[in-house]
């Protein structure tokens, strides 16, 4: 039988495809272990519910977002993701309004994220095994050295998206193996290790690092149990697990971080690629997470590592005066490379952790830029925020743009600047509860677009896949839309008060309120000034009639 | 004021042809260009089986087929793509598998046909309208499309010329483009590219009254970058690699004559405007797969030279 299911002609553009694996790459950058992962789980150390059920859970929870996005790529796959799907889908205000906060402004809060897990795994570990113990301790606590570290984020940041795609890419690419195997000499020093050998290390090391005093080990236990430690391994009923899960997706909730981006991908409407890049990704990262963690409770101990968790940011957070007997974040690579006493293979193999940051921290900005383009070309901001450099090819503007308003953020953050009243870090959950409203918009218009683009979407791969006689991509959209339902439930009413966010911190409120009023007020100025230029707005998004 | 509507690259997709027709008196446009690429890309067999089933891949899926309104449903899916569909059996199919001359006469063959229909279409729709409608066939489109063109009476081939705009208004067109890696129907290397666009402006031109439409986009510009491919043409880096492959010729032609606009294709994922000093150069990019018209309206005003443009995806 003839096995011959297409015949090609010679015409520009016909490529063969693109590998499962470089998507999967960017997506497993996206929801980045040692950057996200270790940062949020590190602050999660007053839940009941088990680390590694939650981790499990929330993946399998999150596959159902994979099928969404993978679904909105294959039916409408445009640079812009969520701000085109939604503007087409839902209208134009709404799309803008709900894709510039999420895609755009809160990446603003993202800046002084990236930058503190960026000292904390970079900075403190390395300049503290190369012995400058001063300086160590400075860019541990002092928030100056933590703006200086968001500046040169910011200039390292920008030079990658200068350099153009093609140089990240290429960035990924090496700090996705050279990361890997940085992580797994650091497995393996976990997995040949134990706790015995642990403590004596961390004790040498501590002291000779950071200057603790003896004693570490237990005075960290000691510490993280008066701060109210509870956090277990294992365990806990399905409801306290759930209860964790606003914290966790900090971390997985990312896999299709490079939606945006897939318009420019020939082939991106393939829907079993896409949905493979993102599943492998998160089902990786899940597995990873629980093995990497199982290892430090065989070595370092789980009681060790949350008590230190816990002391490390009760004291952070202002709960106590009393500084935490190790005087840095608990970085668990920096931990488990007290296992060996060479400075050498530390140095080296923290330097290899480190880029997990580096391969990851394009991403702060690069899909910004994107949904800012795709806003100007539809004429909602201005040509200018969309052009680039003439010979750098950078898109100076929409950098502007990010990083000019992610300083302040940052400052505001970094400083803790009182907002009527409350300090402004503790806002960091919003930067997740923004974009996953956001990603709910898109969730809508994913169940929606079945049934109000008809000929789109049965003109689409997808058109084939049913559950129950239902579009699968509007079954997939009611799971993920009621788990985000759930989570924004939990951090705007926050009825057990786990997360800090919600309506009674004003701060928060005023910060999330204050960037859904500024993407309103840009829209309704834009529909104005654009009608007084003879351009109907509306009219960019609607479909022009086939017959 | 004169309104344009500019679309390009719709290669085959019968609903993306239908809306460029429609676009007159949706976007209430007095012109409409295309910019170039209106064949599709591929044949795609619908082969019968004795058990009366048909199977059909699209997309890498395998899609078996039951009954008559499967396959018209097929048909249409497919045809919506830009793709060619035809019914065969299997031993037909593996006449045409050993045969690649037959295939190469048939894949014009229903090329031809498809566009012939798609001129009949224009002239039913436009008749009466007063709207300009100006195609020029790009890179991929055969020289055996121009005669079909020429056939209808309300689509004008713009290839090579200078046309009318309206209030003073004028475009010169060309589907050619540099070379490309699959050496396609309109490729020259760019000195004899360059060569052929200086010979189609007209001299004396007004360049604040004049308009480019020139398939490949100009090097350099963001309007050219697309996903690098290696020697096999696989995607590198998940298409995140972009590179530029405009034309030289083409950039040098717009910094020298500085045109009002210059319209651009080829390019489906370049989407988005450039300036190169006076010129706002435009491509919309290409959605065709999607059955999506992206497009570009452009108030062309004397007074004013561009008024107002925006970009759309109809």
């Amino acid at each position: 039988m003839s096995a011959t299911n297409l015949f090609l002609r010679k015409a520009t553009g016909l490529v063969r495809s693109w590998s499962v694996f470089d998507a999967f790459v960017y997506a497993f950058f996206s929801i980045n272990l040692v950057t996200l992962g270790l940062y949020i789980i590190s602050q999660m150390w007053f839940f009941e519910g088990g680390l590694v059920p939650t981790l499990i859970i929330s993946g399998i929870i999150i596959l159902s977002e994979c099928v969404v996005y993978a679904g909105l790529i294959a039916v409408m796959p445009r640079a812009g993701g969520d701000y085109v799907w939604q503007s087409r889908i839902l209208g134009g205000g709404l799309g803008f309004v709900l894709a510039v906060t999420g895609w755009w402004f809160i990446l603003w809060l993202w800046t002084p994220l990236y930058s503190d897990m960026l000292r904390h795994i970079f900075f403190v570990p390395l300049t503290a095994v190369l012995g400058m113990r001063e300086a160590a301790l400075w860019f541990a606590s002092s928030s100056g050295s933590w703006m200086l570290v968001t500046v040169l984020m910011l200039v390292f940041v920008s030079v990658v998206i200068a350099l153009g795609m093609k140089a990240y890419a290429r960035v990924q690419k090496f700090s996705f193996w050279v990361g890997n195997a940085g992580l797994a000499i650091v497995c393996l020093f976990l997995l040949l290790g134990n706790n015995a050998s642990f403590r004596n290390g961390l004790e040498a090391n501590a002291s000779k690092l950071f200057g603790a005093a003896p004693g570490v080990y237990d005075a960290t236990i000691a510490a993280g149990q008066a701060a109210g430690a509870i956090t277990p391994l294992f365990g806990g009923t399905l409801g306290v697990i759930f209860l964790a899960m606003p914290y966790i997706v900090f971390f997985n909730l990312w896999p299709n971080w490079g939606a945006t981006l897939y318009g420019e991908v020939k082939g991106a409407d393939d829907f079993r690629k896409n949905l493979k890049g993102m599943t492998y990704a998160l089902g990786l990262t899940t597995v990873l997470a629980v093995v990497f963690f199982l290892l430090v409770n065989k070595t370092l101990t789980w009681d060790f590592m949350n008590n230190a968790n816990a002391a490390y940011w009760n004291y952070r957070w202002g709960f106590t005066t009393e500084a935490p007997p190790l005087a840095a974040w608990p970085y668990p690579a920096m931990l488990a490379m007290f296992l060996t006493s060479s400075p050498i293979l530390q140095f080296i193999v923290l330097l290899a952790m480190s880029f997990w940051f580096f391969g990851w921290a394009g991403t702060v900005f690069l899909s910004s830029t994107r949904v800012i383009f795709a806003a100007a070309f539809d004429r909602v901001l201005p040509e200018r925020v969309a052009s680039v450099e003439p010979r750098s090819r950078a898109p100076v503007w929409a950098m502007v743009l990010m990083v000019v308003p992610g300083l302040i953020v940052s400052y505001l953050y970094i400083y803790n600047t009182p907002v009527f009243g409350t300090g402004f870090a503790s806002v960091t959950l919003a930067s997740t509860l923004v974009i996953a409203v956001t990603y709910l918009g898109s969730t809508i218009a994913a169940i929606l677009l079945p049934f109000v683009k008809k000929d789109l979407y049965n003109a689409s791969p997808i058109a084939k896949y049913k559950v129950a006689g239902l579009p699968l991509i509007s079954v997939a959209g009611v799971i993920f839309g009621a788990f985000l339902v759930f989570l924004l439930y939990q951090w705007f009413l926050d009825p057990n008060a786990l997360y800090g966010i919600g309506l009674k911190n004003t701060a928060s409120v005023i910060f999330m309120g204050a960037m859904y009023v500024l993407a309103i007020v840009i829209y309704v100025v834009a529909t104005i000034v654009r009608r007084g230029q003879g351009i109907n707005l509306g009219m960019v998004y609607k479909e022009i009639p086939a017959e | 004021m004169t309104r344009l509507f500019f679309a390009t690259d719709v290669h085959g997709s019968e609903v993306c042809w239908r809306k460029f027709l429609n676009a007159a008196k949706f976007y209430r446009a007095d012109v409409l260009v295309l910019g170039g690429d209106m064949t599709g890309k591929a044949l795609v067999p619908i082969t019968q089986f004795p058990d009366g089933t048909y199977k059909a891949t699209l997309l890498q899926q395998e899609f078996i087929l039951d009954d008559e309104d499967a396959v018209h449903d097929m048909e249409r899916r497919v045809g919506s793509r830009g793709y060619y569909p035809f019914r065969v059996t299997p031993e037909q199919l593996a006449e045409l598998e050993a045969d690649p001359a037959r295939v190469d006469a048939f894949f014009l063959d229903r090329t031809l046909n498809l566009l012939d229909q798609w001129m009949a279409l224009a002239d039913e729709r436009l008749n009466g309208t007063g709207v300009r409608c100006y195609v020029c066939p790009g890179n991929d489109d055969s020289p055996a499309t121009d005669e079909v063109i020429r056939g209808s009476s309300r689509v004008e081939l713009a290839e090579g010329r200078a046309v009318e705009l309206g209030e003073g208004f004028s475009m010169v067109s060309t589907g050619w483009s540099n070379l490309t890696p699959w050496r396609t129907f309109r490729e020259l290397p760019e000195p004899e590219l360059a060569a052929k666009i200086e010979g189609m402006i007209p001299a004396g031109a007004t360049m604040s009254r004049s308009v480019f439409s020139f398939h490949c986009p100009p090097y350099g510009s963001g309007l050219d970058d697309a996903p690098e491919v290696d020697e096999e043409f696989n995607i590198r880096d998940a298409g995140r690699s972009l590179i530029p492959v405009g034309s030289t010729a083409v950039r040098e032609a717009i910094e020298r004559h500085q045109p009002l606009l210059a319209l651009h294709g080829h390019i489906h994922e370049g989407k988005g405007v450039a300036r190169l000093g006076k010129t706002l150069c435009i491509n919309p990019g290409s959605a065709y797969e999607q059955g999506v018209l992206q497009g570009a309206i452009i108030e062309l005003d004397i007074r004013k030279g561009i008024k107002s443009y925006s970009l759309t995806t109809g």
